[in-house]
């Protein structure tokens, strides 16, 4: 195993920096016969040391796809059309396979939904925990395996020791999540992601389990992304709101002010969605008009905003600053 | 034990289909016109001679009831008389299935060493040239008859270059063959320690051996790229990609999943090649079981035909065993 | 099947199976098939192949320089020269004459027996799967369907096959039934298989919720999504049954001397291959494994048209990104 200093790049980071920066990315799938679809069109984020932030979106919004660029997977057959993508002042498209690989799961994790399937099915918990610590710590056999066995019980798995040696087939699918925690944290990363991570399980389980990864995140002192498309959890969980529509990031700001006064209409449909008023969602919903062209010329959620003007439909909006890490992107901010 | 009760359930599936493995090969063979009693005596038969021989012979006997004391013979280890070679059938095969094992033992062999490597150096390689000659490889080895290939073989290096011995049997003419152990006249040389008759043996295999290995590397190679290519996109590597694990890890890992998938091609293509290699038997006057069994066809000696039928299914149901004992071994999810 | 009705309504989209109109399909099909044929330019080379072997079947009358069945014994065994291209046999018949008339018979035994087995093994393997799971009745029916074909597969092929032709008598039919025989099987697993996993789409239980008949929903619903594996199947299986008849031959259990057909001029040859006369054997199994290889690559080509995966690869190459 060669150490970590050899694989990481001299780091060229100051303390002012990010600890993640994304600045114009633009993502595209591409199809043998149609023109590629565009997933992300310009997305810019940064998040601080220590921040935890939370990025909401219907699906088809983006949000995957913009956590998988942030690892460097971006799924096939997608690729990055423009933008970059640094991570502690690091622009990581610079970086090798190697060096990337070292920073994967060492220092930037992502913890996944539904995970029966992502877990080897012919490895033991014990040894698909262990495996991450083993090569990104460099510990040796038994050392990885105490540590896999203080990360089951840090995950709170019951009867962690005869879990250690369980495949992934006999596990149920909230400690099929555990384990996907235990291995993100592993190796106390200073980046987290969380893609959805409590979609496919029971209520109860999922307030446990992001509890959980919330104390943990906190308790290591890393930043984290909490991908959902429910947005109660950010309240819960988040010192800042992005949402995403479309491939684009229509508002920013910090969670008190975003459930005080939001200011992009697809923030208070999305909001009003979640409200027990009929009435507001009544005010904030209108079924899309499906004879307004598409993206390209004017805003992307014109045809669904209940503001519409006609300079909606003609001009593309810019994600505007509004005061102190607040941004949105809107001709006619509600409230503004 | 789990393990005794997998094989105990694999015996029960195997044994009804032994029974009708022999009833459909008895009744087919019976239906060859030709009268064996006929054969046997000669155009210048009596007709009481004839009758004679039918009712010794038990053909008078109603299709049924031969059948009947056909499959008491077979449970006793009697497979009948061969009257073109006038013995046992289970002595002249014991002596020949070793020669057609060893042959095809040999050419799965290198066909695992040709197609393993290149099927997993093809589906890493992407839509790189590897790729492309991977499956150029798989058509041309499926599309090259092998019994031209070894005419060809032949040609070169027997007619032309004068490097491989003539094709005519296992051993040189003039050398005497080791004493009969296994019938493997590698290990029975061996055994003697009679070296002259290794090397001539070993000369005698290299060109049946090379075309069995070229052409069945086809399908392995085949399998194995694909095997290894939708692992190499699933899920779970693309997890443990996700998790930053070393390359080579990855890699382990993807042929690790993909070997029960190989296992299951070899031991398909192992049944099969006992009696598939006949071609390349009759192009080396190999003298094997599957030539045996030809000439018993083509001379309507029922006997041969169904003891060759009997040892290849026993022989099948031997490798099946194998094959489930490395499924156990490979996958924990059987082991439940 | 499905659960309660609930389920059906909130599949919305889903529940409609994934046909276009018909004309549209057919339009876009073309555009498929030059697609992939420009991604893969190896797949223009098997249509190449099989359509010049098709050529040469049909014509073979006006373009063989000689008769096939005729033997000149004063120029036998002549190397290939001017006045025959590819030589003679140890009978003086000429060899380019014979591989030009020989996939009649090779090609019509493979296509017949491959269209025999996939006529029986198609609609056997659907309803096999169809009814796999469903009342007792129509489950030992498919039980004992999967039973004979396991018995039938545990056979050592080539043996199954000539022992078929010793019971036929030698003739072509009995090598066109010997292939539909040791070809079926192939069949019905492949279409089991894939009814099996087609069954349980949602569009499926909708139908069936919808009240359409068994019959229909096969026809109608599983059959058109099913048919392109069997199709790339039919394919890569003509070759191959042309390469178990050019076996059958050589072993003298096939089609007979002189008859034209490769397996058996490549057995004529066989003596003279280790004097040195190489000519006899060689071209006609370059002959057999080209069309072989001209099958498969028909076959591959069906397949990845079928499969989207693989549909994309072929855009990505072909756009060279």
């Amino acid at each position: 195993m060669q150490s970590q200093a050899d694989l990481m790049p001299p780091s060229s980071a100051s303390p002012s920096d990010p600890l993640l920066r994304v600045e114009g990315l633009h993502v595209s799938f591409r199809h043998p016969v149609d023109p590629p679809t565009e997933a992300l069109r310009g997305i810019d984020l940064t998040i601080e040391r220590g921040e935890m932030v939370g990025l909401v979106g219907e699906s088809g919004a983006g949000k995957t796809t913009l956590a998988r660029a942030i690892m460097g997977l971006v799924p096939q057959p997608g690729r990055i059309d423009a933008g970059t993508i640094s991570f502690r002042g690091q622009v990581m498209a610079d970086l090798g396979d190697d060096a990337l690989r070292a920073i994967r799961g060492r220092n930037l994790a992502m913890v996944i939904p539904n995970p029966r399937s992502e877990l080897n099915p012919v490895l033991t918990v014990g040894e698909q925990i262990g495996n991450v610590v083993r090569h990104h710590l460099g510990l040796g056999r038994s050392a990885a395996r105490a540590a896999a066995l203080d990360m089951l019980k840090a995950v709170s798995i019951p009867d962690p020791a005869r879990r250690l040696d369980a495949y992934p087939h006999e596990l149920s699918g909230g400690m099929a999540q555990r384990v996907v925690i235990a291995i993100a944290l592993a190796c106390s990363p200073a980046f987290v992601i969380s893609d959805d991570a409590t979609s496919g399980l029971d209520v109860t389980v999922q307030a446990q389990i992001l509890d959980l990864l919330r104390t943990l995140i906190r308790a290591k002192d890393s930043s984290a992304l909490f991908i959902t498309r429910d947005i109660a959890i950010t309240a819960h969980f988040c010192d800042r709101i992005v949402v995403l529509y479309a491939g684009e990031v229509v508002e920013v700001a910090t969670v008190d002010t975003f459930f005080d006064r939001p200011t992009h209409p697809y923030s208070l449909m999305l909001l009003a969605a979640f409200s027990h008023s009929a009435d507001l969602r009544r005010r904030w919903t209108v079924p899309p008009d499906e004879t307004l062209p598409g993206a390209g010329e004017g805003c992307v959620f014109a045809p669904r905003c209940v503001r519409r003007q006609p300079r909606c439909t003609s001009e593309h909006p810019a994600l505007r600053r509004l005061g102190d890490a607040r941004a949105v992107r809107c001709h006619f901010p509600v409230g503004i | 034990m789990a393990l005794a009760r997998y094989i105990l359930r694999r015996l029960a599936f195997v044994l009804p289909q032994l029974v009708g493995i022999l009833m459909v090969s008895f009744f087919l063979v019976k239906l060859i016109p030709g009268d064996p009693a006929v054969l046997m005596l000669g155009p210048n038969a009596t007709p009481d001679a004839i009758d004679g021989l039918r009712r010794a012979l038990g053909l008078d006997q109603s299709l049924i009831r031969q059948f009947a004391v056909y499959i008491g013979h077979v449970f006793h280890g009697d497979l009948g008389t061969s009257w073109q070679s006038t013995r046992p059938v289970v002595s002249d095969l014991i002596e020949r299935f070793p020669a057609t094992l060893e042959l095809v033992t040999l050419g799965l062999s290198l066909a695992l060493l040709i197609g393993i490597p290149l099927g997993i150096a093809a589906a890493r390689a992407g839509r790189g040239p590897l790729r492309k000659i991977g499956e150029a490889y798989g058509l041309l080895a499926g599309a090259i008859p092998d019994f031209w290939l070894a005419l060809v073989l032949i040609y070169v290096f027997y007619s032309t270059l004068h490097v491989a011995p003539a094709p005519l049997g296992r051993l040189d003419i003039a050398l005497v063959a080791p004493p009969f152990v296994t019938g493997s006249l590698i290990l029975d040389s061996l055994l003697a320690g009679d070296l002259q008759a290794l090397g001539s043996a070993l000369a005698h295999l290299v060109l049946p051996v090379a075309t069995l290995g070229f052409i069945n590397a086809g399908p392995i190679l085949k399998m194995t790229q694909s095997t290894v290519g939708r692992i190499l996109a699933s899920d779970f590597i693309r997890y443990a990609e996700m998790c930053g694990l070393p390359r080579r890890v990855v890699m382990r890992q993807a042929i690790r999943a993909a070997l029960p998938s190989i296992v299951t091609i070899v031991s398909v293509l192992y049944g099969f090649l006992i009696g598939g290699a006949v071609l390349v038997e009759i192009v080396f006057s190999w003298g094997g079981a599957g030539q045996y069994a030809v000439q018993g066809v083509l001379n309507a000696d029922i006997n041969p035909v169904l003891g060759f039928v009997v040892f290849s299914a026993i022989f099948s149901l031997i490798v099946y065993l194998c094959v489930d004992l490395a499924y156990f071994l490979l996958d924990p999810r059987t082991r439940g | 099947m499905s659960g309660p009705s609930g389920t059906i309504v909130s599949a919305g989209g889903l529940s409609l199976p994934p046909r276009a109109g018909r004309r549209s399909r057919w339009r876009s099909r073309g555009s498929l098939f030059l697609l992939v044929l420009h991604g893969r330019p190896s797949f223009a080379l098997g249509y190449v192949i099989v359509t010049a072997v098709m050529t040469c079947a049909i014509l073979a009358p006006w373009i063989a320089p000689y008769d096939p069945v005729t033997a000149n014994p004063d120029v036998y065994l002549s190397p290939p020269g001017f006045s025959h291209w590819l030589g003679t046999d140890n009978t003086g018949m000429d060899i380019l004459s014979r591989i030009l008339f020989a996939p009649r018979t090779d090609l019509t035994i493979a296509v017949l027996g491959t269209a025999l087995s996939a006529m029986v093994g198609i609609p056997l393997g659907a309803i096999v799967g169809y009814y796999e799971g469903r009342s007792l009745a129509r489950r030992t029916f498919s039980v004992l369907v999967m039973r004979a074909a396991d018995v039938l597969q545990a056979f050592p092929v080539f043996v199954f096959a000539i022992a078929l032709v010793a019971v036929f008598g030698q003739s072509i039919i009995s090598v066109v039934v010997a292939i539909a025989f040791v070809n079926i099987p192939i069949y019905l697993r492949l279409m089991r298989s894939q009814v099996l996993s087609i069954r349980g789409m949602r569009y499926v239980d909708a139908a069936f919720v919808a009240g359409s008949s068994d019959f229909a929903i096969l026809r109608r619903h599983i059959l058109p999504n099913a048919i392109a594996a069997a199709l790339a199947q039919l394919s890569v299986n003509i070759g191959w049954s042309v390469l178990l008849t050019a076996g059958l031959s050589f072993v003298g259990a096939g089609v007979v001397a002189p008859t034209p057909e490769w397996g058996s001029m490549i057995a004529t040859g066989y003596q003279n291959v280790t004097t040195g006369q190489w000519w006899p054997s060689v071209f006609p199994g370059v002959a057999l494994g080209l069309t072989v290889f001209g099958f498969a690559l028909i076959g591959n080509s069906i397949e990845v048209m079928a499969d989207p995966a693989q549909l994309r690869l072929v855009g990505r190459a072909g756009k060279g990104g």
